[in-house]
């Protein structure tokens, strides 16, 4: 519209009044309708794949969520298993880890705890320290006492008194 | 098309009369129906935290564990051979087991056949017997099922027991019973081991969650770990030490701790006689604690380098300073004397605490004014507590106002007449090793609270100074007198070979019921390397045989102990000479 409208305000002076009416005429013009049927056949089979499409792709969806949470299951028990088993040798491990344990072992093979060490200095090899050989007598108690007998299991000896058979009369329990 | 309409509104106010049924009636009951139908609630139990030592292994830790419940209702048909394979395989008794398998009425339908079995044992032995005892059908057997019960482990067994304490449940029989800790820090940090429960809910099918089902889940909070300062395998040689130590002596019973000189943290914590964590039960409740927080004792002759140190940062006294000890010294109530018969000496004060005389003290504290003494004892933390975030802590007591008579100033200048707990002692001893600064022990790395509010740990230890550094320097080199063989020192059995070390002995009358009753603590308290302290050990031994004393029962457990620590941690001799300050003039 822009450019027309140089044009159409200099119209009264260029060109005379009928010649504008003309002018305006020619520009709206009623055209005839075009009327165009356009095939439905594609159209259908368009929604149709698209609806069947959409109903499988949910459906292929749902199936394998429902798998992954099958898998989900399985796998949540296995990893159940898996962390028992770890947690039970690690258990094992602990108990081999005990220093009592390694304490005994180490007796076992004849290893005495030294009272006595040197330092060897790498820089000067000096040794200070009055470092002496372990020996039996330097060895400890590698077992706690268990725990104490309760009353009840330890209960004071009973004493009767037995009077001294005499004349041939057996002894009676007073 | 009236007719139709009217169908319609017929059919419409039923549903309305359902919708108000539904709605307004008792809707929650409804709803309850609803979310039940396939709905599971689990609970996600939180994690205990572990108790780890100094290096990160273990002292308490959890693992999955899992009761095997039973229905009698179907074991009862199978129930000798069901006890059989549970009684082999999971060690419990056939008989019970045999009874619980057939209970009938109230309790038909669920029995405990074990609790606290390690998981995969339980999961392993339950699906064997679902697969031996299957039905017809070739469904599994539905009689037997596990559940979980996450199991508290101390692999250390004794070793720290009476530090860690354990787990179980609280409460009478019959009541709802908890899991709590019931002794040692299990018990007094139960709060911050235990975390918070969580909750999960899900709608099932089939035994599988549904994908797009509600599903809400509460995270649980696990409990956070505890880190001790106590070294594992020190601990451990420390126990068997003291063991040693109480029965060579014919002694009750016996405590040891192990100091870091410069942090205060406990390295080790020792009592004899002590319990299995794992095992409970089978011990005397009485040995679930830990004496050296909970005894108190007269300290005995340790207590004098206390003295004798505030003697020295008060200008008071010198280790050459020059005493005649007379072998009795005649007080108000009753004479003093010392533990060997002797005319009068001619002692330095070097030489008054190597041989550990208490008339000689005695002579030296008689220059403290009135009040003195008191107030260097309580800054070297007598009469508090130490705050290790154990529970039962006694505070031990130091006379004070009218109570301190100069009768018991006089006794408490050679350890008598106050009561101290060994940790309380090991910290006053250490402040000497520390330069004169005393710092606060501790049991447990970084910061935790305890049960009742109270943050312990080593990030909010205080230190303070109690006495001056030459002070300290000058009450060590007399303490190296005391390890010097006799006639000078008392305890050459405390020397460790190799390094130079300061200490002292102790033997104090041992008070029962509020009386002396003739029996004995012995002790003693030392540190190395003299001329730059590392560890402070402490060894007290309760009631030894008549005749035990401080030098002779303690003194070698002390050297061994100190031997050991200072070999774990690479402390090498530092090569200079012993002290040679002369014990007589």
């Amino acid at each position: 519209m822009s450019a027309t409208s140089p044009l159409r305000n200099r119209l009264p002076y260029v060109a005379p009044r009928i010649a504008q009416a003309a002018l305006q005429r020619a520009r709206l013009t009623v055209v005839p309708r075009r009327r165009t049927q356009a095939p439905r056949v594609p159209f259908v089979t368009f929604v149709s794949i698209i609806l069947l499409g959409g109903v499988v792709g949910l459906l292929m969806f749902n199936t394998s969520m429902q798998q992954a949470s099958f898998r989900e299951t399985a796998l949540q028990n296995q990893a159940t298993d898996l962390g028992a088993q770890q947690e039970a040798l690690e258990m094992d491990l602990q108990v081999l880890n005990d220093p009592a344990h390694v304490a005994a072992a180490a007796e076992r093979l004849g290893l005495v705890m030294p009272t006595g060490a040197g330092v060897l200095h790498l820089g000067s090899g000096k040794i200070s320290g009055d470092p002496q050989p372990a020996t039996g007598a330097d060895r400890l108690p590698l077992e706690p006492p268990g725990p104490r007998r309760p009353a009840e299991l330890d209960p004071p000896p009973v004493k009767e008194k037995v009077k001294a058979a005499t004349d041939g009369v057996p002894a009676t329990v007073q | 098309m009236q007719i139709g309409f009217l169908l319609i509104a017929i059919v419409l106010s039923v549903f309305a009369a359902r919708l108000v049924q539904l709605q307004g009636v008792d809707p929650r009951s409804y709803a309850q129906m609803a979310a039940q139908e396939g709905q599971r609630t689990v609970d996600l139990p939180a994690t205990r935290g572990e108790i780890l030592d100094r290096n990160g292994k273990p002292m308490a830790a959890t693992v999955d564990g899992r009761m095997v419940v039973a229905d009698p209702k179907v074991t009862k048909e199978v129930a000798p051979e069901l006890a059989t394979i549970l009684s082999e395989r999971l060690g419990v008794d056939y008989f019970e087991t045999l009874r619980r398998l057939r209970v009938e009425g109230d309790g038909g339908r669920f029995q405990y056949i074990a609790r606290q079995v390690p998981a995969s044992k339980a999961e392993k032995v339950v699906a064997d017997i679902q697969e031996e005892f299957k039905d017809d059908k070739g469904r599994p057997f539905a009689g037997l099922a596990t559940e979980r019960d996450p199991l508290r482990t101390y692999p250390n067994k004794t070793v720290a027991a009476n530090l860690v304490g354990f787990l179980g449940e609280n409460g009478k029989a019959g009541e709802d019973r908890a899991i709590v800790g019931l002794a040692g820090l299990e018990d007094s940090f139960n709060t911050y081991l235990s975390g918070k429960d969580g909750e999960a809910r899900y709608e099932v099918g089939a035994g599988n969650q549904i994908p797009l089902g509600d599903n809400t889940v509460t995270p649980a909070v696990d409990g956070k770990n505890l880190t001790l300062t106590i070294d594992r395998d020190l601990q451990y040689y420390t126990q068997r030490v003291l063991q040693q130590t109480v029965t060579k002596s014919g002694g009750e019973s016996g405590i040891a701790v192990i100091q870091d000189t410069r942090t205060g943290e406990l390295l080790a914590l020792a009592d004899y006689p002590t319990y299995d964590a794992a095992d409970p039960y089978r011990y005397d409740k009485g040995l679930y604690r830990s004496s050296a927080l909970t005894d108190v004792y007269e300290p005995g002759s340790v207590e004098k380098v206390l003295t004798i140190s505030a003697l020295v940062d008060a200008g008071l006294g010198f280790k050459e300073q020059r005493f005649k000890v007379p072998g009795q010294l005649n007080r108000q109530d009753r004479p003093i004397g010392d533990y060997w018969d002797h005319g009068t000496l001619k002692l330095t004060l070097a030489g008054i605490l190597a041989k550990s005389s208490n008339v000689g003290t005695v002579l030296a504290a008689d220059q403290f004014k009135k009040g003195q003494l008191r107030g260097y004892l309580t800054r070297f933390g007598l009469g508090a507590r130490t705050g290790l975030g154990l529970g039962g802590e006694t505070r031990g007591i130091v006379p004070q106002g009218a109570a301190w008579t100069s009768q018991v100033g006089d006794r408490i200048a050679f350890g008598q007449s106050l009561s101290v707990n060994a940790v309380q002692m090991t910290a006053a001893v250490n402040t000497i090793a520390n330069g004169g600064v005393r710092v606060d022990p501790t049991l447990v790395k970084g910061a935790a609270r305890t049960d009742d509010g109270t943050a312990i740990g080593t990030d909010v230890a205080t230190s303070r100074r109690v006495i001056s550094e030459d002070a300290a320097r000058e009450t060590m080199l007399m303490m190296e007198r005391v390890v010097q063989p006799s006639p000078i020192g008392v305890a050459p059995g405390a020397q460790v070979p190799g390094y130079r070390v300061a200490g002292k002995t102790g033997t104090a009358q041992r008070v029962v019921d509020g009386r002396y009753d003739g029996s004995l603590s012995v002790s003693f308290a030392g540190f190395a390397p003299a001329d730059d302290p590392r560890f402070t050990i402490y060894v007290v031994v309760h009631r030894p045989r008549a005749g035990s004393g401080g030098g002779s029962v303690a003194g070698p457990a002390f050297a061994k102990l100190m031997s050991y620590t200072l070999r774990r941690y690479g402390v090498a001799p530092s090569g200079t000479k012993p002290n040679q300050t002369p014990v007589e003039w």
